[in-house]
């Protein structure tokens, strides 16, 4: 009995006490072997390196890439062997590589079931009213599409580069995709650092409309809206379009720097000062690139789908500036009703010059 | 079928691969067919250029299909190693270089600048054109007008001054007859004020080593060192300064030999060491004379040789008594142990051998260095035995020709000297009166000897390494009647020359300045100067042919590759055209046949043949020499010998001396006085050149002799009289007794008496010892003294330097004025230079040459970590460096443990900049060499050896700081 | 059956460079590009060693598995050569090769390397053999010409050896059994055992 009325308080401390000493060990045992060395019992240990073949310190330094001295000069011209490549290798060959475009594929299949089993998000009412609010500025609507192309562009380059070798050459032959490469690259190399500029630009301009809010939170637990009737509640910035933008802030950026660093002019015949190991920068700056590009393009395709085919009434937002009262009503209701009470709102008529600085008084709580 | 090559004798080294399988190997048609592949251009649309070469060079220069190539034998025109260079050659443009795996010498390797020899026939920045500089800016002349005005004002000069005001610096670029025809020219134009580099690269190693056991020279070969046991370099780095020589010292190193490498910096060549000693720079005399007292304090000496063949070892032993471990240190810095673990070394391998360069020799005490060195070779008995002997790397690819001809003021060809004996025999090869001669001369006296006035003909002219001062000096105090007045640097690079400002002014003072070479070289940009400067433009070796004697003495055959680029023309050529504005073409070319303007160069050699008794060279004929060249794979690399084929039993290019007459058919002797053969199979003793006694000591050898010799002791050297006293007058001929009646085994020019002392198995040149103890030198034993320029202020009074000297080459001469400054407070670093492997000499050429070029293309400084951590500098920062003698240089700092601390190191190099300032706007269009730095000799200091005037460049002090 | 191999021999190199101007002596290869190279290591201190490096010709070559154009071949001794028509320049068998051979002749156009070049073991291309466009492309074809790599022919201390691996490893035996201590063929294990 005496057991059983052992406090809760108690084995608590036991249980916490445990932990903590099972932890300690299994990261103290490990070290054990050093004490060894402290204790000054590795004479053996010394002996083994005494008879050790003096020419292993050379060997050593050139298996880990050990820059020395070379009169030609050069990216990565003074070390011997760069383990990085081996590595980079790898990842080229790796599963990874090779598994992450079939998102693209995966995401492609999805969209095309749901559309199929689900059909279009249409808007709830029979007729529109004719009354328009305004919702991307001109210059909004600029970036969006010269950014949307280019994505358009560089992905397609991209993958072109990336799968061509399995992909293409069977269907192309080696010289007819060499030229299709080379075009590729060079269209890559040139749209690149527009759309970089663009992506910069979204960043900047729309990245107070996309901090969460609680209202994001009742919007995804409403699965927002892409399955039932049900039309959750969303400001300017549905959650799903916050997400959108998180992403383009995340992989979007990540893709951009390390293009960015692909592309600049670091050939390997000029060191810059200050970027002494461009090449293993460059390894890596691929890898970033290739993953975070795939995994984008493949979300990207849920972005079009939305915006284009999966929601009646979007693409005339982007297309024109102003989406009609209902499709505003319907996805966006809190920022309609701050619109409408801001008189923002646009009579059927009325010109929309009027409006021109609509995009400039969003509220950045809505 | 090229894949021959030397597979019998250089099985472990040549890469042969099979016929066979290269034949059927490449198979990419096959590739072609499965890939599929059209030659497309679409790929090429965007990616930029077709293709990475530059098609304007590949049309002019690359190899084209289908036409015949022919394969000419040349010699790489860089070191003294003698490297066979095969250029393939089609429609008269240089295509290709194949190596050239017959060479014993180099057997296909080359270095950098080996390897890259072909773009002399590109010569992009190469001079094009005569040049005149008028108002200050180059305009192209024609060689007429150029050679009118220059000649002119020179006849002119020598009217008003003397011809002596007209100074001849001539170069070790030039074949052997070049350089006799510039020496013969010189005195022509009746002047001994003619030079060229040996002055500031071996000067001191001839003298030092001539009067020590009778020639100036490396003693055996770099093949011989593939016998050697052990292998001592002071002062050398043959992996940057010699490369090809390291085949052979590497693989004398795998069988087994000791290398030993003593010097300032860990260079290339001491991390193939096995011991590095690393001494403070200056201090070789100490180095030596530590080693020799461990020899002696454990009677490691070789006693019998030093009985037998050295003649004042007694005096060394006494000044080596001196030389404690505790003073070495204190001196040098090289502790006790490591200096006993070489003398160890070197006495437990024998034979072993010695190699020194510049580092040895380019100090104001470059004579006693070099004796020292010869001394320790003695003690140890290393001399005269294959795998020991001296071997001295000559820089220069025929530097050692030059030398031997003597372009050098104090000498006529074949070292004779300057007396009237001399000229008198030189007169008699030339068929000309010695008093037409001695006619071209200025005949005044400037300068007593014991008592006696003596002409100048008779008197040496200015070293190379003063003409500066031969500009700049008051004429009161100079041995001729007047100045300097024109320059000819004719191959000649001023900045491998120290005191560059002051060369500035004199250059600038000046009525006269010709430069003659394939590149405008640092002369064009160095004065300022409006007018009076003239560059033409000779071609380079290659566009000439003619014989070329490699650092071990062999002579090889450069045969002519492509005819002269541009308007240049070979330098024998310009010199017929200046003899005949002169008016003594007759003269100069009286046994030389003429092919237009071309004297015909094997008349030359020829010529030079009837009169070089005294080294020998008068059994090297053209067509032996080019005989030789034929057939060089059938020359052993070990030995150079010939085994088997029409040239049997011969050694390699007939290394001097090659006794008697071409038809004589001496072999060449491989290694100097080397006893173990006969003199007719090219054995040799020490000479007997110092007499036959002295202050009672016998001089010659004491039962020393050569194989076979019928005199079993030593003897003097062979006249016509000891012929008649020895019975062997008769072996002569009646010809050869008529010309060697009164003359001795060096005038006598049937060869006569060589060949009969030959025939007895004796040296013609005597049997003596050799002497450690020059008695003619201002210190007969070597000692050590300090630099002018030292850091060690306190060494200064027990090892001072010489005093100051009145007229010494004509010139008075500094010495302990200088030293008796301390300099070391402000300029805290010792300053010591040395080669690159990319580069050559002053650099014109291999910088121009973008193959080579694009591998150094800064100027540098080494600084040891711990010196640049004081004055805060970082790896790769600009610096300035700047000298006690006020020049400075600006130069990327280069942060290594190479060099000691205190010492800092610079490549000589460069040039084309001027403290700081590139100076690519003054060279001629087109003309500048593709990389250009400040030349380290902007801050090189005055410093001139004892004996030979020899300029120092391996000490000076400096200080460093931020650009 | 030929593989060729390079090998180069660190105790017996001593960074003259003379492999590198062979090389572009050989192929008229201009500045900025340098199939070869020496690079020292412990530069200036005890120890300090040299190796000259080029392209390897690997077994399983990294620059042929990541090249995105497939413009690289191996022939049948082992040589990898490249076909510069279809190379598009994007550095990729930069990154990969252990080596550093892969070279990009340096041009203005903004992110463009231009095309790969590198050492081709004096094998020329896959244009005609010694052909004029081969040449131009590639450089020379001694291969073809029944020579061996200039580099390794004008080594001036026979340090770098080329020609049938069977045959390099003979020489190089040989010089090791002289010298005593364990072999060192640098790079064999990356390249052709890896």
């Amino acid at each position: 009995m005496a057991k059983s009325k052992m406090s809760k308080t108690k084995r608590r401390k036991i249980a916490i006490w445990s932990t903590v000493l099972v932890l300690s060990l299994s990261l103290a045992l490990p070290l054990a072997s050093y004490s060894i060395h402290w204790l000054g019992m590795s004479a053996s240990a010394q002996d083994a390196k005494a008879v050790e073949n003096p020419r292993n310190k050379f060997w050593n330094q050139v298996r880990d890439g050990t820059a020395g001295y070379s009169a030609v000069k050069g990216e990565g011209a003074n070390v011997l062997m760069q383990p990085g490549g081996e590595n980079w290798r790898q990842f080229r060959e790796s599963p990874l590589l090779t598994m992450v475009p079939w998102a693209i594929v995966v995401m492609a299949v999805l969209l095309l079931l749901y559309h199929l089993l689900h059909g279009k998000n249409r808007l709830d009412v029979n007729g529109l009213s004719g009354r328009k609010v305004p919702r991307w500025n001109t210059f909004e609507r600029l970036v969006h599409w010269v950014t949307a192309f280019s994505f358009i562009a560089l992905a397609i380059t991209g993958i072109s580069m990336l799968l061509g070798k399995k992909l293409l050459i069977p269907l192309l032959g080696k010289a007819g995709f060499a030229s299709w490469a080379a075009i590729s690259l060079n269209v890559h190399n040139i749209i690149g650092p527009i759309f970089t500029i663009g992506i910069a630009l979204m960043i900047i301009m729309w990245i107070w409309h996309n901090f969460p809010t609680v209202v994001d939170l009742k919007w995804f637990a409403k699965g927002g809206g892409l399955f039932g009737k049900a039309h959750p509640s969303a400001g300017r910035m549905n959650g799903g379009e916050k997400v959108w933008f998180w992403i383009l802030m995340t992989l979007g950026v990540a893709v951009c720097i390390s293009g960015v660093i692909l592309v600049a002019p670091i050939y390997p015949q000029i060191t810059i000062p200050g970027l002494d190991a461009a090449r293993s920068m460059m390894q890596q700056a691929s890898a970033v690139h290739a993953i975070a590009a795939v995994i984008w393009t493949a979300i990207a395709l849920g972005h079009i789908y939305i915006g284009t085919a999966g929601t009646e009434g979007a693409i005339e937002g982007m297309a024109t500036g102003y989406v009609s009262e209902e499709w505003a009503r319907q996805h966006h209701d809190i920022w309609f009703d701050k619109m409408q009470r801001e008189g923002k709102v646009l009579l059927p008529g009325e010109p929309r010059g009027a409006q021109s600085q609509a995009g400039t008084v969003y509220s950045r709580n809505t | 079928m090229k894949l021959k090559k030397k597979q019998q004798a250089e099985r472990s080294n040549a890469t042969p691969a099979p016929a066979g399988l290269l034949g059927e190997a490449i198979n990419r048609r096959t590739f072609l067919r499965n890939s599929g592949i059209t030659a497309g251009g679409a790929a090429l649309a965007f990616t930029g250029g077709p293709s990475m070469m530059k098609k304007a060079t590949a049309a002019s220069t690359s190899p084209q299909a289908g036409v015949e190539t022919e394969v000419i034998r040349s010699v790489c025109t860089h070191c003294s190693v003698g490297c066979g260079v095969m250029a393939e050659v089609q429609n008269g443009v240089w295509t290709g270089q194949e190596p050239d795996f017959d060479s014993p010498i180099n057997m296909g390797a080359h270095c950098a600048k080996g390897a890259s020899v072909r773009e002399h026939g590109h010569g992009e920045r190469r001079l094009k054109y005569p040049m005149k500089l008028v108002a200050g800016k180059w305009t192209q002349v024609s060689w007429d007008e150029a050679m009118g005005d220059i000649t002119d004002q020179m006849m002119k000069i020598r009217e008003e001054s003397s011809p002596d005001s007209v100074y001849w610096l001539g170069s070790a670029k030039f074949n052997n007859e070049q350089a006799y025809l510039f020496r013969k020219f010189a005195a022509m134009w009746g002047t001994n004020n003619v030079d060229h580099q040996a002055r500031i690269c071996h000067s001191t190693t001839v003298a030092g080593v001539a009067n020590t056991w009778g020639y100036g020279a490396m003693t055996n070969s770099y093949n011989d060192m593939q016998n050697s046991k052990a292998m001592f370099f002071i002062g050398s780095n043959a992996a940057e300064a010699h490369p090809v020589a390291m085949q052979h010292i590497l693989k004398a190193k795998e069988n087994g030999s000791k290398l030993i490498v003593v010097d300032p910096r860990f260079t290339r060549t001491a991390a193939h060491a096995d011991q590095y000693v690393q001494m403070r720079p200056g201090t070789d005399v100490p180095v030596i004379w530590g080693i020799l007292w461990h020899v002696f304090e454990n009677g490691w000496e070789d006693k019998e040789f030093i009985q037998q063949r050295v003649y004042g070892m007694d005096q060394i032993r006494e000044e080596v008594a001196k030389w404690t471990p505790d003073e070495v240190e204190r001196v040098s810095g090289i502790p006790e142990a490591t200096l006993k673990q070489a003398a160890q070394t070197m006495a437990e391998n024998r034979p072993g051998t010695i190699v020194w360069c510049m580092g040895g020799t380019q100090h104001t005490i470059g004579n006693n260095n070099t004796r020292a060195y010869c001394a320790m070779q003695l003690a140890l008995g290393n001399m005269g035995v294959s795998g020991g002997g001296a071997n001295i790397f000559r820089g220069h690819d025929n530097v050692q020709g030059a030398t031997d001809m003597c372009i050098l003021s104090h000498s006529l060809p074949g070292y004779f000297g300057l007396s009237d004996g001399a000229w008198k025999h030189w007169s008699g090869v030339w068929g000309l009166e010695t008093d037409w001669v001695r006619s071209r001369f200025d005949l005044d006296s400037y300068e007593k000897v014991k008592d006696k006035d003596v002409p100048t003909i008779n008197r040496p002219g200015m070293p190379v390494s003063r003409w500066i001062d031969g500009v700049l000096e008051d004429p009161e105090n100079i041995a001729q009647k007047d100045n300097i007045r024109a320059m000819v640097l004719w191959g000649h690079a001023p900045n491998s020359q120290t005191r560059l400002p002051e060369m500035k002014v004199a250059m600038e003072k000046l009525d006269l300045l010709v430069v003659i070479d394939p590149y405008p070289t640092h002369t064009a940009i160095l004065p300022d100067r409006q007018d009076g400067m003239y560059l033409l433009p000779a071609c380079t070796q290659f566009e000439t042919s003619g014989s070329v004697t490699a650092s071990n003495r062999s002579l090889q055959w450069r045969h002519k590759v492509i005819e002269p680029l541009f308007e240049s023309l070979p330098d024998h050529t310009i010199m017929a055209k200046f003899a005949d504005k002169f008016g003594f073409k007759d003269q100069m070319f009286k046994n030389i046949a003429m092919n237009g303007e071309e004297p015909v160069i094997e008349d030359v050699t020829r010529e030079f043949n009837k009169g070089m008794w005294t080294i020998g060279y008068t059994g090297q004929s053209p067509e032996r020499i080019k005989e030789h060249m034929e057939h060089r794979a059938t020359f052993n690399e070990v030995t150079l010998k010939a085994e088997g084929g029409p040239l049997d039993g011969e050694y390699y290019g007939l290394p001097w001396p090659c006794w008697g007459t071409p038809e004589m058919k001496h072999p060449g002797t491989p290694n100097l006085y080397d006893t173990s053969k006969s003199v007719a199979d090219g054995g040799l003793n020490f000479r007997a050149r110092f007499g036959v006694e002295h202050e009672g000591t016998n001089l010659l050898a004491e039962g020393s002799y050569s194989l076979g010799a019928e005199i079993e002791d030593g003897y003097p050297e062979f006249t016509a009289d000891m012929l008649k006293q020895l019975g062997w007058w008769d072996d002569l001929t009646d010809d050869e007794k008529a010309s060697a009646e009164g003359k001795n085994w060096k005038t006598d020019v049937s060869g006569g008496i060589q060949r009969v002392a030959i025939e007895h198995g004796c040296a013609p040149f005597g049997n003596a010892k050799a002497r450690a103890v020059v008695w003619t030198f201002p210190d007969p034993v070597p000692i050590h003294r300090e630099p002018l320029y030292t850091p060690r202020r306190d060494l200064v009074a027990d090892y001072p330097t010489y005093e100051d000297r009145k007229s010494h080459y004509r010139l008075p001469t500094r010495y302990a004025s200088i030293q008796a400054d301390d300099y070391s407070k402000d300029y805290p670093l010792i300053h010591t230079s040395g080669r690159l492997v990319e580069y050559e000499g002053g650099g014109d050429e291999s910088r121009s040459n973008p193959w080579l070029a694009e591998l150094q293309q800064d100027m540098f400084v080494e600084i040891n970590p711990a010196d640049a951590n004081n004055i805060a500098i970082k790896d790769e920062q600009m610096v300035w460096l700047e000298g006690p003698e006020g020049g400075k240089i600006k130069a990327k700092a280069m942060v290594t443990n190479r060099v000691g601390r205190g010492v800092v190191f610079t490549p000589f190099h460069f040039g084309g900049h001027y403290e700081g300032e590139d100076m690519l706007a003054k060279y001629p269009e087109g003309a500048a060499p593709y990389v250009r730095g400040d030349a380290d000799n902007t801050t090189m200091t005055y410093g001139y050896d004892s004996v030979t005037q020899m300029q120092e460049s391996k000490v000076s002090l400096c200080k460093i700081t931020a650009v | 059956m030929a593989r060729m191999k390079f090998l180069c021999d660190a105790d017996r190199c001593i960074e003259c460079n003379g492999c590198v101007t062979a090389c572009k002596n050989e192929h008229e290869v201009p500045w900025g590009v340098n199939r070869r190279r020496v690079i020292t290591l412990d530069d200036g201190q005890p120890g300090e060693k040299s190796i000259s490096v080029a392209c390897m010709h690997c077994s399983d070559a990294p620059c042929q598995a990541v090249c995105p154009v497939d413009c690289f071949y191996t022939t049948d001794d082992g040589i990898v050569l490249h076909d510069k028509n279809l190379c598009i320049g994007c550095g990729y068998c930069f990154y990969a090769c252990p080596f550093g051979a892969p070279q990009y002749p340096q041009q203005s156009s903004f992110g463009a390397r231009g095309k790969m070049d590198k050492c081709t073991f004096c094998a020329g291309g896959p244009e005609d053999d010694m052909s004029q466009a081969e040449y131009e492309q590639y450089g020379r074809n001694r291969i073809a010409e029944g020579t061996l790599p200039l580099c390794a022919e004008m080594c001036s201390t026979k340090a770098l050896i080329a020609g049938d691996g069977d045959e390099v490893a003979d020489i190089y035996r040989e010089r090791v059994l002289r010298r005593g201590g364990r072999p060192q063929t640098w790079g064999w294990d990356t390249a052709y055992e890896g």
